[in-house]
């Protein structure tokens, strides 16, 4: 591909602090909204969080699931459709607290949603402090644009492995491609290796 | 030579396209006249993908409309939106000379021809215009009597696009009806409509159910949805309103 | 800056670029049936979501997933698998 366009640039990529931003991405101060469809609005009541993993799924309703463990904690994201927004604050409950309430010996987990949407990612991006359940963001409850009551939230991936409106996690021996795993997009996503599609 | 350029737009659909001309339609719109080496001919309607290439190889992509006729050269009329990506590169950094990559016609659905018959609504919110104005231009080329309106909703009247044009094609015999509203400021005088379209303004406006038209409806996709729920609220068979939503990122 | 999420809805005519090489330039015209709930009409007709990060077509009576399509540097995915049918009109 050798065709440029005289003067075009794109987002300006010039104003990232050093190694904060990887490659191909632009700052952003925005927030933007991208979703594959319409925002789903399960009332608090009816909404729980379930771990599965082959023996009896564990499961929390809302109110147990506020009562967990919580954190604070300030992440850079970074989407793949090239934005990137550093420093950005959420409150959830990591993921490690919720795989301690379940003996499992998998190695991959399959986020489910409201919605039908899927991802899927190794164990290892997941615990040791590396994912939340997060339904705070800049200090208030989590939007419904922005995946609210809760979204997974993995800053370490491109953004789409955050998957809004998680209802849960699905403990698997084997990788199972999700929603856009399974067409074109690749399988881990680490933003730092550029991996957006299949064979990245 | 020829040959080879033909099937590299067959296989990739993207070709090289050159500016030819940049016109001015209002302070944010303009129009970009292309010409595109064995560009096959263009349906009223239908639009064409811009993909841009940064020197690093970034690259973004938008869909425009084609606002020429079928059988001209195709042109996009482009509104630069204040945050866009590509809108103000191509609204205001583009030259005549300059090269870009587009790849079409696309769009089967949303097209026109004057043996499609009529009555005509044609309703456009902004640069929704720009469709319709291409099915407008093919109605006057072909010197159709298909009776058709227009129905157009610009914030000001400085933001009408085409606004001289779609004058002269109203003054015409059997010349094209249009009909304006302006939303946000109107000029001094001003008797004409002065609000967003609603079922109202359209009761008045559109073509009565019984005259079985054909309705085209352009714009913001808030726009589109009040416009196609109003006339099939006033009797229009769902089927006869055809819609194409615009983004909101430029 | 958050754009409404309304905004971001757009229909079928959407698809006709990323599809173009699968339908030819009339492919919004392609009638497609919605293999959840049977429900039929032409692919512009499909609520779309854009840069989602890719592309989706749902199906307009019952919101399932029909089209997904994403565009990569040297090659397009397509994933058809909620459309139980595709009927491609003939001139």
């Amino acid at each position: 591909m050798s065709f440029f366009t005289r003067g075009f640039e794109g987002r300006r990529r010039d104003e990232a602090p050093e190694g904060r931003v990887p490659p191909g991405q632009y700052l952003t101060e925005g927030f933007p909204v991208l979703s594959a469809g319409p925002t789903p609005r399960t009332p608090l009541e009816q909404w729980t969080f379930t771990v599965e993993s082959g023996a009896e799924p564990v499961r929390w309703t809302w109110d147990e699931f506020q009562a967990l463990p919580r954190e604070s904690v300030t992440v850079d994201i970074h989407c793949v459709t090239r934005w990137s927004k550093l420093d950005t604050v959420w409150e959830g409950v990591s993921v490690d607290t919720l795989l301690e309430a379940v003996d499992h010996d998998a190695s991959y987990v399959l986020a489910f949603c409201d919605g039908g949407y899927t991802t899927n990612l190794p164990l290892e991006d997941v615990t040791d402090g590396k994912a939340w359940v997060a339904f705070g963001y800049d200090g208030e409850a989590l939007d419904p644009e922005h995946g609210g009551p809760a979204r997974l939230l993995v800053p370490h991936l491109y953004f789409w492995k955050s998957a809004k409106w998680v209802r849960g996690l699905r403990l698997l021996d084997d990788d199972e491609p999700g929603f856009w795993e399974s067409n074109g997009y690749h399988l881990r996503g680490d933003p730092w290796r550029e991996q957006r599609y299949w064979g990245d | 030579m020829a040959g080879t350029a033909v099937l590299g737009r067959l296989t990739t659909g993207w070709q090289v396209a050159e500016v030819v001309d940049v016109v001015k339609e209002t302070p944010r719109v303009c129009t970009l006249a292309l010409s595109a080496d064995g560009w096959p001919g263009h349906g009223a309607g239908q639009h064409l993908d811009v993909r841009l290439t940064a020197p690093d190889g970034y690259q973004a992509q938008r869909s425009y409309s084609i606002a020429s006729p079928p059988g001209e050269p195709p042109a996009i009329t482009v509104e630069r939106l204040e945050d866009g990506e590509v809108s103000p590169y191509l609204a205001g950094e583009l030259r005549a000379g300059d090269r870009i990559e587009i790849r079409g016609p696309i769009g089967g659905w949303f097209v026109w021809e004057p043996a499609l018959g009529g009555p005509l609504l044609l309703v456009g919110g902004g640069s929704g215009v720009v469709p319709l104005m291409a099915m407008a231009r093919l109605r006057a080329a072909e010197g159709s009597d298909v009776p058709a309106r227009l129905l157009l909703s610009s914030r000001s009247w400085e933001d009408v696009i085409y606004r001289d044009e779609l004058a002269a094609l109203a003054d015409a015999p059997a010349g094209l009806e249009v009909v304006h509203t302006l939303t946000r400021s109107q000029p001094e005088g001003w008797s004409g409509y002065a609000r967003r379209v609603d079922e109202s303004l359209l009761r008045e406006v559109a073509w009565p159910a019984e005259a079985g038209a054909q309705a085209f409806v352009c714009g913001p996709t808030a726009f589109v949805e009040t416009v196609a729920s109003g006339l099939v609220t006033l009797g229009y068979p769902p089927e006869r309103v055809k819609t194409e939503r615009f983004g909101a990122t430029g | 800056m958050t754009a409404r999420t309304e905004e971001l809805r757009l229909d079928g005519n959407a698809l006709g670029g990323a599809l173009l090489a699968l339908l030819g330039p009339e492919g919004t015209a392609t009638v497609g049936t919605c293999g959840s709930c049977g429900a039929r009409g032409e692919l512009a007709l499909l609520v779309v979501y854009v840069r989602c990060p890719g592309i989706v077509g749902r199906c307009p009576a019952c919101d399932e997933v029909l089209v997904r399509v994403v565009e990569g540097p040297d090659r397009t995915w397509v994933t058809l698998a909620g459309l139980r049918t595709l009927e491609l009109p003939r001139a």
